[in-house]
């Protein structure tokens, strides 16, 4: 009886430490990505399957601890719309309306501001995962994770995860949908500092094999008022300095 | 209103020129080819007297609309030239010019400003301010109205108080005349609740409330409604069939009235989406009264074709006047919105209905979009039609066919 309490003691508490550690390498990981608390600027460019360019956009993302981001369009196309997105709560306006809708969670998946949610959402805040393990990723050494979404309307369902054994940087991703459908297969380009991500390169699997590429123009620590998270205020002008 | 082009734009220029200023806009070329309707009272009267009530015909329309922002300040212009079955016409307007600040954690705007709150899409009786346009076939920046305006915003609240036309204005009809609108704002979770107040100089006090709940992953519900204790409407003071020497059709104070919509959204994760959309407006006129309308036109008819045609312009301008009738906030009382639409990469199709029971009359529009990085060309058919009996199909126009290129910057 007392060998299995000791076993059991070991087990949870190595479960506990492993938790630990994937907490802290995905918090690593998102370090050079971006951080809760930035405003963060991001050019998104969708190349065709034939390497011609089909869409080219900008979004200014306001990002901010528990599940906020603010994403405001910035193309002449889109300049204008915003969505805010509070946890699994998602508003819109549109371009010369004053009226912020509610949009459902679909809706927002399917918006291209996922793509702009997605460049800043903090991987240690919106999944759990586990370490699967040591692998080669080319010449290195690097460590697997599996991810698992801890909301259901975060757009990839399951990130399976690579990242350098000793930075911790990532260097590519698998991006599944609620489907459990491979959608997208990422690849990371690190500055010459080899600090941050410049560039994060998302190859489409599932039907038109777009390739999109996110670059991160600017990143800076920002702390915003409460009330610009409000879905009202949408309809007013945030100072973006 | 020529005189207001070089003002606006130079209130623009200013703006524009100074630093930290941001200036966007949009360049718009459109070609609208219309068909008038055959029937309705429109149709008779310039059947009787062409000319009588002159419609838009078609031809091209260009315009643009400015918008530039600096530091406090922001200015919205549009532009238009058509060429339209007549003289060319030129207009410039300058929809919004205002100031915003904040004091005290409250946020401040004063000027000419849209303000708009409503949840709905194709009926919005609590934008009690202003409204922007609804279904519309091209986007167009919208009128706003002078305005002080105070803001607070918590994580899930927000009040918003609104002084509309604080300059007293005694002929101001249809919401332009001085109020003072209250709009409260709560969230809890997925569902959105918003209350309304309003006092307005002529039509008194009005309440409403409207809300918005994601349902589900796929669908939105939505709801509003609004009460009046005294609205404002086109009503006539003499439905027989005599000829008149002035219009029957007067603006006038209604008692109380009751609008509500209530509408529903499911978008597919195949980009396919729909709206549907029901409403009652007490605003509109009642059976009985377009029984009596349309009395009114077969009389007049029956009259103009029995007097000489020198007299027949008397009861063409009589039947001119019966499309005053058309000036209220809907139709019919009881009304119908579906909207099918699919967002396929950069194309989006969508085909929507706007149904009225009560006489079975609808409208009917398919339209095309395609939008790229800067430009977007946008393309559709709207078509008016029903039982002869039916409002909609006595409406002036019978179809619109569009093609318009739009270049953003």
């Amino acid at each position: 009886m007392k060998k299995t309490l000791w076993f059991l003691t070991l087990a949870l508490g190595l479960g506990a430490a492993q938790a630990a550690d994937v907490g802290t390498l995905l918090r690593d990981a998102d370090r050079y990505r971006a951080g809760t608390e930035q405003q963060i600027d991001t050019q998104v460019e969708v190349l065709n399957a034939d390497g011609s360019v089909e869409k080219e956009r900008r979004y200014t993302v306001l990002s901010q601890p528990g599940h906020r981001s603010l994403v405001l369009m910035q193309s002449p196309a889109e300049k204008g719309q915003k969505v805010l997105m509070l946890g699994d709560d998602f508003w819109l306006l549109m371009p010369g309306s004053q009226r912020p809708m509610r949009i459902t969670p679909t809706q927002k998946l399917l918006g291209d501001a996922s793509t702009g949610d997605f460049a800043t959402l903090s991987w240690a805040e919106d999944y759990e995962g586990e370490l699967l393990g040591e692998e080669r990723c080319g010449e290195a050494a690097c460590l697997h994770l599996s991810l698992k979404a801890r909301r259901k309307s975060v757009s990839y369902q399951r990130i399976e995860l690579w990242i350098g054994k000793q930075r911790h940087e990532p260097l590519r991703a698998e991006l599944y949908v609620q489907s459990e459908k491979l959608a997208k297969q990422a690849s990371f380009v690190l500055d010459k500092a080899q600090s941050m991500v410049l560039e994060m390169a998302l190859q489409d699997a599932l039907s038109n094999k777009k390739l999109t590429h996110v670059r991160y123009l600017a990143r800076k620590p920002r702390q915003v008022p409460e009330g610009w998270f409000n879905p009202m205020f949408l309809a007013r002008s945030p100072n973006l300095e | 209103m020529k005189t207001a082009i070089p003002s606006s734009l130079l209130a623009l220029a200013l703006l524009a020129g100074s630093a930290h200023a941001e200036l966007t806009g949009q360049l718009r070329g459109q070609w609208q080819e219309r068909s008038a309707a055959t029937l309705g009272p429109l149709a008779a009267a310039n059947s009787l007297q062409a000319g009588t009530a002159p419609q838009a015909g078609s031809g091209a329309l260009l315009d643009a609309e400015l918008r530039a922002s600096a530091g406090p300040l922001t200015a919205a212009l549009s532009l238009q030239h058509s060429r339209l079955s007549g003289p060319p016409r030129s207009s410039a307007a300058l929809q919004e010019l205002y100031l915003s600040g904040e004091a005290l954690g409250w946020q401040f705007s004063a000027g000419r400003k849209l303000v708009a709150w409503d949840v709905g899409y194709a009926f919005r009786p609590n934008d009690v301010v202003a409204q922007e346009e609804r279904r519309t076939l091209l986007s167009n920046m919208p009128r706003g109205r002078p305005l002080l305006q105070a803001e607070y915003f918590s994580a899930e609240t927000a009040w918003s108080l609104v002084w509309v036309n604080p300059a007293p204005r005694q002929d101001a009809h249809f919401g332009d005349e001085q109020a003072l609108a209250l709009r409260v704002y709560q969230r809890r979770g997925a569902l959105d609740l918003h209350g309304f107040a309003r006092l307005g100089a002529h039509t008194h006090e009005s309440l409403g409330a409207a809300a918005a709940w994601v349902a589900s992953d796929s669908v939105e519900l939505h709801a509003s409604w609004h009460y009046a204790r005294r609205n404002e409407g086109w009503r006539s003071r003499n439905d027989t069939a005599a000829l008149l020497p002035a219009s029957p059709w007067q603006i006038e104070a209604l008692g109380r009235r009751q609008q509500a919509l209530l509408g529903a959204s499911w978008t597919g994760e195949n980009r396919l989406s729909l709206m549907a959309e029901a409403w009652w407006d007490g605003n509109a006129l009642s059976a009985a009264q377009w029984r009596d309308w349309a009395s009114r036109n077969t009389g007049l008819r029956a009259i103009a074709s029995q007097l000489p045609a020198p007299l027949q312009v008397a009861a063409a301008g009589n039947l001119g006047w019966q499309a005053q009738a058309f000036g209220n906030s809907s139709l019919r009382r009881r009304n119908v919105f579906v909207r099918l639409a699919w967002d396929h990469e950069a194309w989006q199709p969508a085909l929507d209905l706007l149904y009225t029971p009560e006489d079975g009359g609808r409208i009917v529009t398919a339209s095309l979009a395609w939008t790229g990085n800067r430009w977007r060309i946008d393309a559709g058919l709207r078509s008016w039609g029903g039982p002869a009996a039916s409002v909609i199909a006595q409406l002036p126009q019978r179809r619109l066919a569009y093609l318009a290129s739009s270049w953003s910057f």
